[in-house]
């Protein structure tokens, strides 16, 4: 496994927390609570246009004609294009992901000949005003020949009919691995366990749709182009690679943002046409997606099958893993991370898990279909993977005769560092201990006594265990170990002022995870003065700080390290001048608590403030060449690979007369190392898993067999609402990283990661006494009902009909 | 097309006290009007279907879907929306005990939370906590996982007893 040498930029000072850990309240707040927020939607720019997107309402189809006249005589409209105005301008963008057997697709920016999903855009007009626009979409002159959907992976992969021409075989990716002697461990296994697991499609719905505002300045040639994106400078980058802008005069703005989940980290045709639009009609343009658009053109995500297999010993202990994934990709890989995001992140990074498996194979397929390209979703490819991984554990549980705990205990990883069967080193972790919390916090043999009495009563309870360790503070390192070669790096710029208070700002857009808060927290115990005298901008602008993305739990720990490195230059000048006025050594100065000290001598001391000011003013503080920029930029990537753990367990109690699965409790354990501030973790911990739920009993998109998406609004969409949501007992361990600044890790995707096998598990707990187990999301009535009557519903058995055979006659 | 006499109307209705006139099209939403033609960007569209809660206000002191409603319907009506909430200084009891149980996170539903909250505070000053959840379930957050706003709503509604009842002992 290559490895990266130690660059400057991933070392952080040490700093002595004051700030850090406590329950700071969000500086965000008070805007956000009193409608003072600043989303894309409330920005308007004197002289805007309105734009709409007409979207192809068939799945699969040639365009025999295309007429957009009527739509140009329209009243109040100003332009209207087809695929065909936009080409000369742009071919589309490139979907390609660097491992071996990737087909790259190109997504162009309106379709032009052949249309493959539903929701695919196909014309635009700029209007007077969203009505006038959307007025207009609908006198557009178009007819279609309609070619046959692929709606189903198996169908695809048998290459019945082909979803997109540009992958005449469907094929997306194909490629695998194996890691020691797997075959060799099947083969001498006491038992095999294995099955196939369904994660359904889901919509990440942020409640903010997208959103896309472009001006450009025909007399300074700038380009202003406002996305609630999770990679401004990705897109900014993407705006000079793909239609040509001087890098120079692009600025890519970033308000505030109402969620973002993944599905905001990608770059859509959207954000590249309204550039083109502005500058074609020389006025600013608006685009807001509704809700429909949201559901229908959005990336989707999870969507894929997983066949998990464990060769197990005869102490029950997990001697190889096998992993097939086969992922629905969509009609294209949406770029950037293309369809490898579910099936090969699955396979890749989940299947050994907290376990220690001296072996591992797997193999990853992501196939075409007539349905929305699948993009990141909040912990891509590790909930499927972590699904199949621990529900499967339950299931040798069972066939062992162990608890869900012990059979964990029996095969957790005890020593660190451990490295698993493909290389990937994990320095550090609390994972047996994890196990032994979250059983204490159930109180298992209490839970069994009543699950044992409410049975007798015709009631069905269930407990179910997920346990899990993640990635997180994506970066260089934890590309290389996971055998890519991307390059991460964020900067960020503190600045003292003459009163000793900071401003900081970040290269990260913030999507409300309280980003501004934290970095403020790690700031200010850099800099030994109070949070509440630091103010941060998260990457409201490309002009400001560099970032590689609000993705992959990475917010924390290399905002917050970039914010420490550029605050720690500072420091080290706060402290010279601090010290030529105690007339002490610098290395004696500490800054804490707002004061300047000599170490142990507290009456010894100057304020920060009064340093700052000296700095600024009374060139007489200043030691000999003190050089008196109080302004610094930094930047940060980690060293090394790092990863957070924990665990879920979820009580849930099935209703026989419904099916409706009613969740009683969640008990959650999180290490994600140093906690910046606990309601920030324990907010992402509920909503990561209140997702999860959703995902696993509640959220479906579905598509009839013609590729209509048939849930295009919240009333067949649906989200999990407050009345069916459980109470939370979280508990925390840290168990600190090595090479973050003050040992934070990032954990914003855990709970989406590890709630559904969580739910799984505790509803295939209560159906025990019907002998049946469920695998497949979601956990709808019809599935629950039909199981507790002996019978199974599942996707993963595909139809005769979808894999090519003869229906009986 | 637009400006023939029978799609446009005058309205004029009070929104957080004050007057707002126009003549507008009659199939301007009230949530457009609020926003665009009021200039009060606090009301939040998050599905323009009427499910999801966020452009929720308060016509005659009644939770309503501003995106369900059309403006000339609010013609001579009272709106309450989420910029009256607090005095222009400090936030209300309400909203600070969001910020102190972190019951948000991105904000972008909690305006719509936030004045349905405030109705049920108002006709029921003393809410169970079925009582919050029933009334605020129509209401949908990606972020939270709900929990810290039923706490939130909880915490509001005991200060306010507490305030009551430290009234009455002066």
């Amino acid at each position: 496994m290559q490895t990266i040498k130690t660059h400057q930029h991933m070392t952080t000072p040490v700093i002595a927390a004051r700030s850090v850990g406590s329950r700071v309240l969000r500086s965000e707040d008070p805007r956000l609570l009193s409608g003072r927020g600043e989303f894309i939607a409330d920005i308007d720019l004197p002289g805007q246009l309105h734009v709409a997107f007409v979207r192809s309402p068939v799945a699969h189809a040639r365009i025999t004609h295309m007429d957009l006249s009527g739509v140009r005589d329209c009243e109040g409209v100003h332009l209207a294009w087809s695929g065909d105005d936009v080409l000369p301008f742009c071919e589309g963008i490139v979907g390609e992901f660097a491992v071996e057997g990737c087909n790259p697709t190109t997504m162009p920016l309106l379709a032009r000949g052949e249309v493959v999903y539903v929701g695919e855009p196909i014309a635009v007009v700029v209007a007077e005003s969203r009505y006038a626009a959307e007025d207009a979409c609908e006198l557009i002159d178009w007819e279609f020949e309609e070619l046959p959907a692929v709606t189903d992976a198996h169908a695809s992969l048998a290459v019945l009919n082909v979803a997109n021409s540009q992958l005449p075989n469907n094929l997306g990716l194909k490629g695998g691995g194996s890691f020691g002697d797997v075959a060799g461990a099947f083969e001498r296994a006491d038992k095999v366990v294995e099955g196939r697991y369904y994660t359904g499609r889901v919509s990440a719905s942020p409640m903010e749709t997208r959103g896309v505002i472009a001006k450009y300045g025909w007399a300074s040639k700038s380009v202003q182009v406002w996305s609630n994106t999770q990679m401004p400078h990705f897109l900014r980058y993407m705006l000079t690679a793909y239609l040509g802008f001087a890098e120079q005069d692009v600025e890519v703005i970033t308000p505030d943002t109402g969620g973002g989940f993944g599905q905001k980290a990608h770059v859509y045709p959207e954000e590249l046409i309204l550039p083109l639009l502005s500058r074609e009609v020389d006025c600013p343009v608006k685009w807001i997606e509704d809700r429909r658009e949201n559901l229908m053109a959005a990336a989707h995500a999870h969507e894929q099958f997983i066949d998990i297999a464990y060769a197990l010993d005869n102490d029950g202990r997990i001697t190889g893993v096998r992993t097939h994934a086969l992922g629905d990709g969509g009609a294209y890989h949406a770029p950037p991370w293309t369809m490898a995001v579910e099936p090969w992140c699955a396979v890749v990074m989940t299947p050994t898990g907290i376990y220690a498996a001296p072996t591992a194979e797997y193999t990853y397929t992501a196939v075409a279909t007539n349905k929305t390209p699948v993009g990141a979703y909040r912990g891509v490819g590790y909930m499927a993977g972590t699904l199949a991984r621990e529900c499967l554990a339950d299931d040798a549980a069972r066939a062992l005769g162990l608890s869900p705990f012990d059979f964990r205990r029996l095969n957790v990883v005890r020593e660190f560092p451990w490295t698993n069967p493909q290389g990937i080193v994990y320095d550090e972790g609390s994972w047996l201990e994890s196990i032994d919390v979250v059983e204490q916090m159930v109180d298992y043999p209490a839970f069994l006594q009543r699950q044992s009495e409410l049975r007798k009563k015709g009631r069905y309870l269930g407990l179910g265990l997920s346990v899990f360790v993640e990635s997180s503070g994506e970066s260089t390192a934890t590309s290389l170990e996971h055998g890519l070669g991307d390059v991460y790096h964020d900067t960020a710029t503190v600045r003292l002022g003459p009163n000793g208070t900071a401003n900081v700002a970040i290269g990260l857009s913030a999507q409300g995870q309280g980003l501004a808060t934290t970095v403020a927290q790690m700031a200010a115990d850099t800099l030994g003065i109070n949070v509440e005298d630091v103010s941060v901008d998260t990457a409201r602008s490309t002009a400001h700080a560099y970032g590689s993305g609000t993705l992959g739990s990475r917010g924390a720990v290399i905002a917050s390290g970039a914010v420490a490195r550029a605050a720690g230059v500072i420091r080290e000048k706060v402290r010279a001048v601090a010290a030529s006025m105690l007339e002490a050594s610098p290395d004696d100065i500490e800054l804490v608590d707002g004061q300047a000290m000599i170490k142990g001598v507290s009456s010894s001391s100057v304020s920060v403030a009064d340093v700052a000011t000296a700095i600024y003013f009374d060139i007489d503080s200043w030691p000999d060449d003190f050089e008196p920029s109080l302004e610094a930029t930094q930047a940060y990537d980690t060293s090394r690979a790092m990863f957070s753990n924990g665990a879920h367990a979820i009580v849930v109690e099935l209703d026989p007369e419904t099916g409706f699965i009613r969740f009683e409790n969640v008990y959650s354990v999180e290490d994600c190392g140093t906690v910046i501030n606990p309601n920030i973790v324990e907010g992402q911990i509920r909503g990561g898993v209140v997702q999860g739920i959703g995902a696993s009993a509640f959220e479906e998109l579905a598509y009839d067999e013609s590729g209509q998406l048939l849930t295009t609004t919240f009333l067949d969409y649906g989200l999990p609402t407050m009345d069916v949501v459980p109470p939370f007992v979280i508990h925390h361990i840290e168990t600190p990283s090595k090479h973050s600044a003050a040992g934070v890790k990032g954990m914003g995707e855990s709970g989406l990661i590890a709630a559904p096998a969580a739910v799984l598990n505790a509803v295939n707990d209560a159906l025990s006494p019907f002998g049946v187990v469920l695998r497949d999301l979601p956990l709808t009535p019809e599935k629950v009902l039909a199981a507790m009557a002996g019978g199974v519903i599942t996707t993963s058995a595909p139809t005769a009909e979808a894999v090519g055979e003869d229906r009986p006659k | 097309m637009s400006d023939t006499p029978e799609e446009r109307m005058d309205v004029s209705m009070s929104i957080n006290g004050r007057t707002y006139r126009a003549n507008i099209e009659v199939r301007k939403t009230l949530a457009d009007f609020i926003r665009d033609d009021a200039h009060l960007s606090g009301t939040k569209l998050g599905c323009e279907h009427g499910v999801c809660g966020a452009c929720t206000v308060l016509l005659n002191d009644s939770p309503a879907r501003s995106c369900l409603t059309l403006a000339v319907q609010a013609n001579g009506d009272q709106v309450r929306t989420v910029e009256s909430l607090s005095d222009g200084h400090d936030l209300s009891p309400l909203q600070q005990a969001f910020r102190e149980q972190h019951g948000l996170q991105c904000g972008f539903c909690t305006a719509g939370i936030l004045m349905s909250a405030s109705a049920l505070l108002e006709e029921n000053p003393h809410p169970t906590r079925g009582d919050i959840v029933d009334t605020v379930s129509g209401s949908l957050c990606r972020c939270t996982g709900y929990q810290t706003i039923i706490a939130a709503i909880e915490q509001a509604a005991a200060e306010s007893v507490h305030d009551s009842s430290s009234t009455e002992d002066d």
